[in-house]
């Protein structure tokens, strides 16, 4: 719901609120009012009618009271207190009912109580009381009306500034060249702060940003210079011809730890790269192309395991950057390899929806949990312990979803585009 | 510096980015570290070749003539068919002739891209031996020696 439709709806749903109680209170207050002005004549009018029939032992004629007409009615011995209340009297036709204030009580006549009643028509206040609810509900929809088009006007240009700087916060890029915001000058002080914030916001996300970006440059750089050279030492040290077998030997575990030791910092340093997004070179791949590149460049070792390869390949174009999905596919293609045995099976699907990478291998479920966490890999596994991580974090990367089923005898890896 | 040198850059940066800016520049060529010597070698030869090459772009070394442009392999001028991986290697052992190249730097030469490989080099002694074998078979030279699980020499 848009801040207008919500801000409109809760003042004009607050100003109905407010007049319906208002004219419940101005309803009531006339109604109160009159009746009691009313009772006070029909009071003194009572009296007044008790007077004269005590005085002229006989009941009033109609037209010997100006405007209350009474009735009377025997009741024996009983009596009734005085009492005023709302009534309904027919016409003499007897066509038209008028609402009316009446005054019933008791009076004594000749040794016998009469009841005594005296109406007063009410229709004068009726009216009144229509004539303000008219009025009042005029009002409403005056007020209504107004509020709908003042809210509109005002809104827009009140809120101009505020739209502004959303739009502007939705082309911010943190790669992107820096924009200017441009945002009409305001006077309102909580635009102001926001304009003020968000510059500052975005001042320190691109600092931040770069001084990540020069972490793991200058990372890489601090730690692949010692491994070049204990690799360029190492290439020296093998060229003297006196070196026995155990000495060699001892060399090759050196050259092995190196070579693991450099991989371990690429992989750490690549999962930093993509879970601070500091890859970006987005493009269309034809996703089917991408994996057969792969399969031919790892044909060599497939050919030494005897792995047999089957390839179901359908069309399907991503959006994403080529490096990392050169990653992804090698990662899942290389531990479909490295984890199955000689002469063992693998197979690729790709279709619009999904890419499986199976293998046959250990007929031992992974645990589904714990196989996409860091450094989590069996002990036999010569690899990093990262390439799945790093596999799923480029899956996050691109909102794909990257998951593991056994189904003997094929451990099955697939990315839900 | 004069203006013939050739230049490669060795930078611990492989971004793609990265290298073509250093291309662009006008390097001849960008090394990523860690690298190995026997690679640095290798760029050295091919760059110095480049410069120097005059009409045909050949490699000798003793009775092998290697064909560069034409990708091609001849003993005493009869063409050897080889495969496009014992062609990278003759190449990469001819840069380095005399001089022990280790399995770990052949491997990078070799499979750069997809060296997320363990310490099992496996599928790389089918490719030595098979490379080994046309050529004994060709001059009747064996030009490796193998030097104790760490790596040839190619003389």
């Amino acid at each position: 719901m848009k801040l207008l439709s919500k801000y409109t709806l809760v003042s004009l749903s607050v100003s109905l609120i407010i007049f319906v109680i208002g004219g419940i209170i101005y309803f009531k207050t006339i109604s109160y009012l009159s009746d009691q002005q009313l009772d006070r004549d029909l009071t003194e009018e009572f009296a007044e009618k008790v007077g004269f029939i005590d005085q002229h032992q006989r009941f009033p004629k109609p037209f010997e009271f100006d405007t209350y007409e009474a009735k009377f009615q025997g009741i024996g011995q009983s009596s009734e207190a005085t009492r005023s209340t709302d009534t309904i009297v027919s016409t003499n036709s007897g066509e038209k009912t008028i609402p009316c204030r009446a005054i019933i009580g008791t009076v004594r006549f000749h040794g016998t109580n009469y009841r005594m009643i005296i109406t007063a028509s009410t229709e004068t206040t009726q009216s009144v009381l229509k004539l303000v609810s008219t009025i009042t509900l005029a009002l409403i929809i005056l007020l209504f009306m107004t509020l709908l088009i003042v809210n509109r006007i005002v809104f827009e240009r009140i809120w101009q500034p505020f739209y502004q700087l959303l739009r502007h916060l939705k082309d911010f890029s943190l790669t992107g060249e820096p924009k200017p915001i441009t945002v009409n000058p305001t006077k309102i002080k909580e635009f102001v702060e926001l304009n003020e914030a968000i510059v500052h916001m975005e001042e320190r996300a691109k600092d931040e940003y770069q001084s990540l970006k020069f972490f793991t440059e200058n990372a890489s750089h601090e730690m692949m210079t010692p491994v070049a050279l204990i690799n360029s030492k190492l290439d020296n040290l093998i060229q003297d011809e006196t070196l026995n077998s155990a000495q060699l030997e001892q060399l090759n575990d050196i050259y092995s730890a190196s070579r693991r030791l450099s991989h371990l910092n690429q992989s750490l340093l690549l999962l930093v790269k993509i879970d601070n997004g500091l890859i970006h070179d987005v493009s269309e791949l034809d996703l089917s192309k991408c994996i057969k590149q792969k399969v031919a460049q790892f044909e060599d070792v497939m050919l030494e395991k005897n792995i047999k390869i089957n390839l179901n390949l359908l069309p399907k174009t991503i959006k994403a950057s080529k490096y990392l999905i050169d990653i992804l596919i090698s990662n899942l293609l290389s531990n479909a390899i490295r984890h199955n045995y000689t002469g063992g099976e693998t197979a690729i699907f790709l279709d619009e929806s999904m890419l499986s990478i199976e293998n046959t291998g250990n007929e031992q479920l992974l645990d589904t949990r714990r196989i996409f966490e860091r450094f989590e890999k069996s002990p036999s596994s010569e690899g990093t312990g990262l390439g799945l991580t790093i596999a799923r974090n480029i899956c996050l990367t691109y909102g794909f979803k990257l998951e593991y089923q056994f189904t003997p005898p094929f451990h099955r890896f697939f990315v839900l585009f | 510096m004069r203006k013939d040198a050739g230049i490669i850059i060795i930078s611990a940066r492989n971004a793609l980015d990265d290298r073509l800016t250093a291309l662009n520049l006008g390097a001849d060529d960008y090394l990523v570290k860690p690298f190995h010597l026997a690679e640095l070698k290798a760029r050295i030869m091919a760059i110095y070749r480049r410069r120097n090459f005059k009409g045909e772009n050949l490699l000798n070394y003793d009775q092998i003539t290697v064909d560069l442009d034409m990708m091609d392999v001849r003993i005493d001028g009869r063409s050897l068919s080889l495969t496009r991986k014992e062609f990278e290697m003759l190449l990469y052992f001819i840069a380095n002739k005399n001089k022990v190249v280790s399995h770990n730097a052949l491997v990078d030469h070799l499979w750069r891209d997809e060296s997320v490989w363990g310490e099992s080099f496996d599928f790389l002694y089918t490719h030595i031996k098979n490379l080994r074998k046309k050529l004994l078979e060709a001059t009747g030279k064996d030009y490796f020696s193998s030097v104790y699980g760490i790596g040839y020499k190619f003389n």
